[in-house]
């Protein structure tokens, strides 16, 4: 039998291990976070201080003097009100009709039967992996001969019909009891009605998943938009900045830097009020 | 099928119709004709000295074999894939494993601190970059002159250039890919994991006997999605680079649009068109069947 000192000595062992991991593990992320926050915080700094005050031979990370006026000075040279307005309507207008499309479609595929349904539904899968990006050229002359180029709805058009949101509306759908679906019918309501009123509130989380991921996605795109803009009155936010570094190429970082701040603020603003949802959207969206 | 099931589920072709004409018109003029139309236009000579498109053949698809530069294209879309998307993965596997421990009250820090670039647009987090590997005063050279390396010039450099789009892309896309990896840590059950504890298996033997075999359906996504953005990047390249110095850095979507929209070759861009959209699906199937293979040999 081991005496009293060797069992304490064992289990202060055991505790000096278990301690000296979770330090391991928090020296590891905590680093790896750092790296991950330094390009950002990097840039804020640059976008306060003076045009002269990049120049230092070893890094400042905070100004002498905030220069808050860069970010006035963005505004001045080129529109980033206006490219916000776009980005918004944009990022809007696409969401409330795909929320329209994938739910109706969604819900056919999760609880109609028809002729063709698989094959059907093999065409909004395969959209999933053919994104846009790699249909733009033929999609042009479409956009073209509609007479659409230079519009605000040539930037969502496109987007209207979402083989993942129906996914994954399909999949919500299918969780949903079919009693709730059978009792409503039984009362009278027509399928329409009962789908709006009995099984949109059954699946509201993947709608707000679903919204989250597509506002997200569209507000950083940027190929498509650059391809069937070119005036400044409809670019959106990234287009914006884009054409700013053109113009800008004398190289005012700290100009160049505020633009850039300014263009993903809105977004990560909403991320760090709503980061739980943002994330369980994220995570739930991906898991399938 | 029990009478009243059928009367609800069998639906009327025209209210069927109401439920997926609303996706299908998109889907049809946006995703699908499109290829057909790509397919038919690859055929036709269409550029600035035959503005009036004729038929060619085969002749774009034989300008581009004989195009250098589009073998460097290709050569630089899949050197980028097969060097960034198992990095990200690692990095993306190891910060999911390690925010699935109980860290406290700084876990939430930790994780808004390496998911925070997926909000930021590709093409501002290129400009972040551009900024960084600036080669008098970026942050990269003074702290890799620190550590006594000599001075890169990165976006300037034949042999760099590439690199560093890299590790652009790796840095917006990996928060992204530890969420993935973290909702499928999460679906693991706890007492798997105790019951390897109990039998005395520390967290490394834990790690490799069961939490990763249990994750290889979503490494399946997770190689899948990073499949279709590694070879879909632009915006890192427009903003970064342009696709030089010399096309070191041009990929395969930014020379379809050098070809179509400064260029001006809509036959030649069209062949591209096709010979992506083949090469993307083709990958992308041989990537699930194999790894859903070994997936299920392994576990």
């Amino acid at each position: 039998m081991p005496s009293v000192p060797a069992v304490f000595e064992r289990n202060l062992r055991a505790l000096l291990r278990r301690r000296a991991q979770t330090l391991l593990m928090h020296v590891t992320v905590g680093g790896l976070s750092v790296l991950w926050l330094v390009p950002y915080l990097w840039a804020v700094a640059a976008s306060l201080k003076a045009r002269t005050e990049i120049f230092t031979a070893t890094p400042q990370w905070f100004p002498s003097a905030w220069q808050w006026s860069n970010y006035l000075d963005v505004f001045r040279y080129a529109p980033f009100g206006l490219y916000l307005f776009n980005t918004v309507v944009v990022v809007l207008g696409i969401l409330l009709v795909q929320l329209v499309t994938v739910t109706v479609a969604g819900f056919a595929f999760a609880r109609l039967e028809f002729r063709w349904r698989d094959i059907l539904f093999y065409l909004f899968i395969v959209q999933m992996m053919l994104p846009i990006h790699a249909v733009i050229v033929p999609n042009y002359l479409t956009i073209k001969s509609l007479g659409l180029l230079n519009t605000r709805l040539a930037m969502m058009i496109v987007f209207w019909a979402s083989g993942y949101g129906t996914f994954l509306m399909r999949q919500a759908f299918r969780q949903v009891p079919r009693e709730l679906e059978e009792a409503a019918l039984l009362d009278g309501c027509s399928r329409l009605r009962m789908l709006w009123s009995v099984m949109v509130p059954q699946v509201r989380p993947t709608l707000v998943a679903f919204s989250l991921i597509s506002v997200v996605t569209h507000w950083n795109d940027f190929l498509w938009p650059l391809i069937v803009t070119d005036t400044q009155d409809v670019r959106t936010l990234t287009i914006g900045l884009a054409m700013f570094v053109q113009q800008e190429s004398g190289a005012d970082w700290t100009l160049l830097m505020a633009a850039t701040v300014v263009v993903t603020a809105p977004l990560l603003v909403a991320f760090l009020l709503f980061q739980r949802q943002f994330v369980e959207s994220f995570m739930y969206a991906g898991l399938r | 099928m029990p009478p009243e099931a059928s009367c609800y589920s069998r639906a009327r072709g025209t209210e069927v119709l109401l439920y997926l004409l609303p996706s299908l018109v998109f889907l049809a003029v946006f995703t699908y004709w499109p290829i057909v139309r790509a397919v038919a236009t690859s055929l036709l000579e269409w550029n600035i000295s035959h503005p009036q498109p004729r038929f060619a053949g085969l002749r774009n698809y034989i300008v581009l074999a004989a195009d250098p530069v589009f073998h460097l294209v290709m050569r630089n879309t899949l050197l980028l894939a097969l060097v960034a998307i198992p990095l990200s993965i690692a990095l993306a596997l190891l910060f999911a494993v390690l925010l699935h421990e109980p860290l406290g009250s700084l876990r939430p820090v930790y994780r808004a601190a390496v998911f925070y670039p997926t909000m930021v647009p590709m093409a501002a987090a290129a400009m972040l970059w551009v900024w960084l590997f600036n080669p008098s005063i970026g942050l990269v050279n003074y702290y890799l002159g620190r550590l006594g390396i000599p001075r890169v010039e990165w976006l300037y450099d034949m042999t760099w250039a590439l690199p560093a789009v890299m590790i652009s892309w790796i840095w917006k896309n990996v928060g992204y890919l530890a969420i993935l990896y973290l909702a499928g840590l999460q679906a693991i059950p706890r007492d798997l994991l105790e019951a390897a504890s109990v039998e005395g298996a520390g967290f490394w033997q834990r790690l490799r006997h069961v939490t990763l075999p249990l994750l290889g359906p979503t490494t399946v996504f997770v190689v899948a999605v990073s499949v279709i953005n590694s070879f879909q990047i632009f915006d890192a390249v427009h903003i970064m680079t342009q696709g030089g110095p010399a096309d070191r850095t041009n990929v395969v979507i930014y020379y379809l649009y050098q070809q179509a929209f400064r260029f001006w070759d809509i036959g030649v861009a069209s062949a591209l068109t096709v010979l992506f959209v083949v090469g993307l699906l083709s990958v992308i199937a041989a990537v699930v069947r194999q790894m859903e293979r070994r997936v299920f040999y392994e576990v």
